[in-house]
């Protein structure tokens, strides 16, 4: 059966919705475009909805994909166009592209994620102080975060390898930093642990948190230029 | 801080304390179906509020429907409010936030009108809580028209008296019709500049609303209410509930809300008939909502189409007091899944009477049986459901539960009441025995050893006001408690579950559900000391109660374990729900001598009163 890949946007109040609802909303959205969703089969069914990496709730989303597998072949335009009249708040769909049925799992696809971080900054800050806290943080020989496991047991981490790339700039009173980090099912990197570790080594003049978002997903890095299409 | 944020800087501030809260989504909004009206573009802004949190409240139709109403109407707008969960209270005092709407995210105390919902006693700290997040003085008395206009609807507005300081005005009965002579009224008022006590005192003309500013309370020298009275001529003496008159043409929304994180009820609510008369003597419900009334089955049909269309939803429940009951039941399921199976929309049954026919219904609407059946046989004996007058026999039961192991059912549940009145161990040995019945009932149907299961789960008994029982006391706390242990060691055995409720929560529930206006100042005194969410077990804290009906001067045990006379006035006699206290009284007198009433709907009509009483009668639909 036909499956469709979709970049999307998770945005404003969409922020918020989890990854398991998340499942639910796309479902019942398709089901309200009047669109044949495909069903698993077995004793409980479910939509066969994949997507290719999850968004931690409150991370905003500017490109997220995940592939939809419908019940009838449906020209990628018309997919968009339906669906498009039928997502909630925040959901906005960028893109459809039909793809071949036995494209490997955009999950298994994923290696890299770039992200922005924004914050209100109470203080003056320049450009140079900025590059040196980075370039700081960066030249760390590791950096260690605790985690819990599933067992709810501490662990120490360190983030430090999987942190690709990193800068950032001040626009009036906003700090941003732009992040490449490690993405997927193994070694995967949360912003959320790197943005508190750079904030605790960098001491910077911030006035609350930072509000994260996703921009981009991106296979291995030596494709670079690739995205997940 | 209130008056200075503005739009941006709030969602500035909620984007900072969403990411650190329990499910951030319960604040975001964005649901689809969600209506943004512009603030200038109407004359008045109205804010349902909801005193739980957003699962439970967003799971109640009664929103929806006030939602579509209100929203219909160019002059206004509705935009809804939930009380938030601990953890967000906290985030929101942390950062200066007041409560806010979920829409616009405006604070609530710049809204016109304010309109709670009192769907059970325990909700009521909750009120106040909401309340003091928004700023807007607690009581009534100390709020005049720069304030929003407080308002509550509900099956607890049926009893009033507890929350009169803090409501300026109380919807009694069916708010469909209600809701919108009340907004014209209120915009009337505004126009002309009306004062807060002018408006209320013209509000109260309209047929339904209760302002209990407007009487007095005057007590007996035993500490017992004597009367609620008019302060002045003009003032009516009793209000009478309001009643949809064409339920089947009632407003009933075709784009509900759809929410965007799981609620307890994630499904399409089709209300497909209001009130029952089977006169269940501790059922509260079945006499509020009299008389009976069924939708047609074409309103029906035409209304599930809408949803599915307008919601995405994959379910349709058909809800109701009984829906076995709903006259055209099968005709509309089968029609209902001839329409929508075979886009993967299935139909579910939220209530099942004691009988085949629910099963057999259970089985037409549950493709994938693996979900259990309820069944609520509510008493242990035969003697003790006459005096309830649940007609339900044991036979009844024991065939109804061998059917659905038969027919694959793995699971059952069965609802029980204790601390009913006449009841003695006896009774409750009676449901131990009824329990193992059944359990041996799925071993000789062969349901696998370690999938079979009885879930045995056990309120207790709560006097309501408006009911044949508001005249009995609640069982003593100890005893209740007693209760629940000595059936605690009679159900145990593999495959029964036992599960009850709190007992200190039903007897707080009991203070308030026959209170009066003396327990203004244990509410407060209990939101001081920070009681809130108090239906949920991990919040409720008794001794805290105790603590602020202590510092109230007042015994809870005197409200749960008063016995009235027929002849006392009642805390509520002002309140009129069409149901005669002849017939309550009678109904009483049945119950205690054991014999039973039978469902007006058999034609034999046992008198209750409402009919003559409201100038109605049931309507009954016909088939396809």
């Amino acid at each position: 059966m036909p499956v469709y890949r979709m970049m999307y946007t998770k945005e404003g109040p969409a922020r918020y919705i989890s990854h398991l609802d998340l499942l639910r909303t796309i479902e019942r959205s398709v089901r309200r475009a009047g669109l044949p969703i495909a069903f698993t089969s077995g004793f409980n069914p479910h939509p066969k909805i994949a997507f290719a990496a999850p968004l931690a709730v409150g991370t905003a989303g500017e490109a997220e994909f995940a592939d939809l597998e419908l019940a009838g072949e449906i020209p990628a335009t018309s997919v968009q166009r339906d669906l498009s009249g039928t997502l909630p708040e925040g959901l906005r769909l960028l893109e459809v592209r039909q793809v071949e049925a036995q494209t490997p799992a955009l999950m298994s696809m994923v290696e890299r994620a770039t992200y922005r971080a924004e914050a209100r900054l109470n203080d003056q800050l320049s450009k140079d102080t900025l590059d040196r806290a980075i370039k700081v943080f960066l030249d760390q020989p590791e950096i260690l975060v605790q985690r819990k496991n599933k067992a709810g047991e501490r662990k120490i981490y360190d983030i430090r390898p999987g942190i690709f790339d990193m800068s950032g700039r001040v626009d009036n009173d906003i700090i941003i930093i732009e992040t490449e980090l490690k993405t997927g099912s193994r070694d995967n990197i949360r912003l959320e642990e790197v943005m508190d570790a750079f904030s605790a080594n960098s001491q910077l003049p911030l006035q609350g948190k930072f509000v994260l978002y996703r921009t981009g997903l991106y296979p291995a890095v030596e494709k670079a230029d690739k995205t997940l299409w | 801080m209130q008056e200075s944020l503005g739009d941006i800087k709030h969602m500035d501030v909620l984007d900072q304390i969403l990411p650190l809260v329990k499910k951030p989504a319960r604040y975001a909004g964005g649901e689809w179906n969600a209506i943004h009206k512009e603030w200038s573009d109407v004359d008045l802004r109205v804010a349902f509020a909801f005193p739980d949190v957003y699962e439970v409240g967003m799971s109640y139709l009664g929103l929806q429907i006030f939602y579509d109403i209100v929203n219909r109407r160019e002059d206004a707008l509705m935009e809804r409010v939930f009380a938030p969960w601990p953890d967000m209270e906290e985030r929101m005092q942390e950062y200066g936030l007041p409560l806010f709407s979920i829409e616009s995210r405006r604070p609530v105390r710049d809204f016109d009108v304010v309109a709670f919902t009192l769907q059970y006693e325990m909700s009521f700290t909750n009120v106040l809580n909401m309340l003091k997040l928004t700023g807007i003085p607690l009581k009534s008395a100390e709020r005049d028209e720069k304030y929003p206009l407080v308002i509550a609807g509900g099956p607890c507005a049926f009893n009033p008296e507890p929350m009169a300081a803090f409501i300026d005005l109380f919807a009694i009965g069916e708010g469909e019709e209600l809701i919108s002579e009340l907004l014209d009224s209120v915009l009337k008022g505004k126009k002309s500049g009306l004062s807060r006590q002018e408006f209320l005192l013209e509000a109260s003309r309209l047929p339904g609303v209760y302002v209990p500013g407007l009487y007095r309370v005057e007590y007996r020298t035993d500490g017992a209410v004597a009367k609620v009275v008019p302060l002045q001529e003009g003032t009516s003496a009793r209000v009478t509930k309001r009643i949809v008159r064409d339920f089947d043409q009632a407003p009933f929304p075709s784009r509900p809300l759809v929410p965007s994180t799981e609620v307890v009820h994630d499904r399409i609510m089709l209300e497909v008939l209001r009130g029952c008369t089977r006169g269940c003597r501790f059922c509260q419900a079945g006499m509020l909502n009299r008389p009976v009334r069924e939708k047609k089955p074409a309103t029906v049909l035409e209304q599930a189409a809408a949803q599915v269309g307008s919601t995405g939803y994959d379910e349709i429940s058909l809800t109701s007091l009984s829906t076995s009951d709903y006259t055209p039941v099968k005709e509309v399921i089968k029609s209902l899944l001839d329409q929508h199976a075979q886009c993967g929309v299935g139909v579910s049954l939220p209530s099942l009477r004691v009988d085949n026919f629910s099963v057999e219904l259970a089985k037409e609407v549950q493709r994938v049986r693996r979900s259990s059946l309820t069944f609520a046989p509510e008493a242990g004996t035969q003697r003790l459901r006459d005096v309830v007058n649940k007609g339900v026999t044991e036979e009844d039961l024991l065939e109804t539960t061998g059917s659905a192991f038969r027919e694959g059912w793995r699971a059952v549940k069965l609802y029980f009441m204790i601390g009913l009145p006449t009841e003695t161990d006896e009774d409750l040995d009676g449901i131990a025995r009824l329990a193992k019945e059944v359990l041996d009932l799925g071993r000789k149907a062969r349901v696998p050893r370690n999938k079979l299961r009885v879930t045995v789960s056990v309120s207790s008994f709560v006097p309501k006001a408006h009911t044949a029982f508001q005249w009995e006391p609640q069982d003593v706390l100890v005893e209740l408690k007693r209760k629940q242990a000595y059936l605690a060691g009679r159900l145990k055995e593999r495959g029964l579950v036992f599960n009850y409720h709190d007992a200190g929560i039903s007897f707080m529930e009991a203070v308030f559900a026959r209170g009066d206006r003396r327990l203004e100042a244990v509410l407060i005194h209990a939101l001081e000391l920070g009681c809130k969410f108090d239906g949920w077990s991990e919040y409720f804290n008794f001794e805290r109660w105790l603590e602020a009906f202590r510092l109230a001067g007042i015994d809870p045990a005197w409200y749960a374990g008063q016995r009235y006379d027929y002849e006392a006035p009642l805390p509520w006699d002002h309140i009129y729900s069409g149901v005669s206290r002849r017939y309550l009284v009678e109904e009483h007198r049945r119950a205690l001598a054991g014999v039973t009433t039978a469902d007006c709907r058999t034609g034999d009509c046992p008198g209750c009163g409402l009919c003559p009483g409201l100038e109605a009668k049931p309507s009954i639909a016909g088939g396809l």
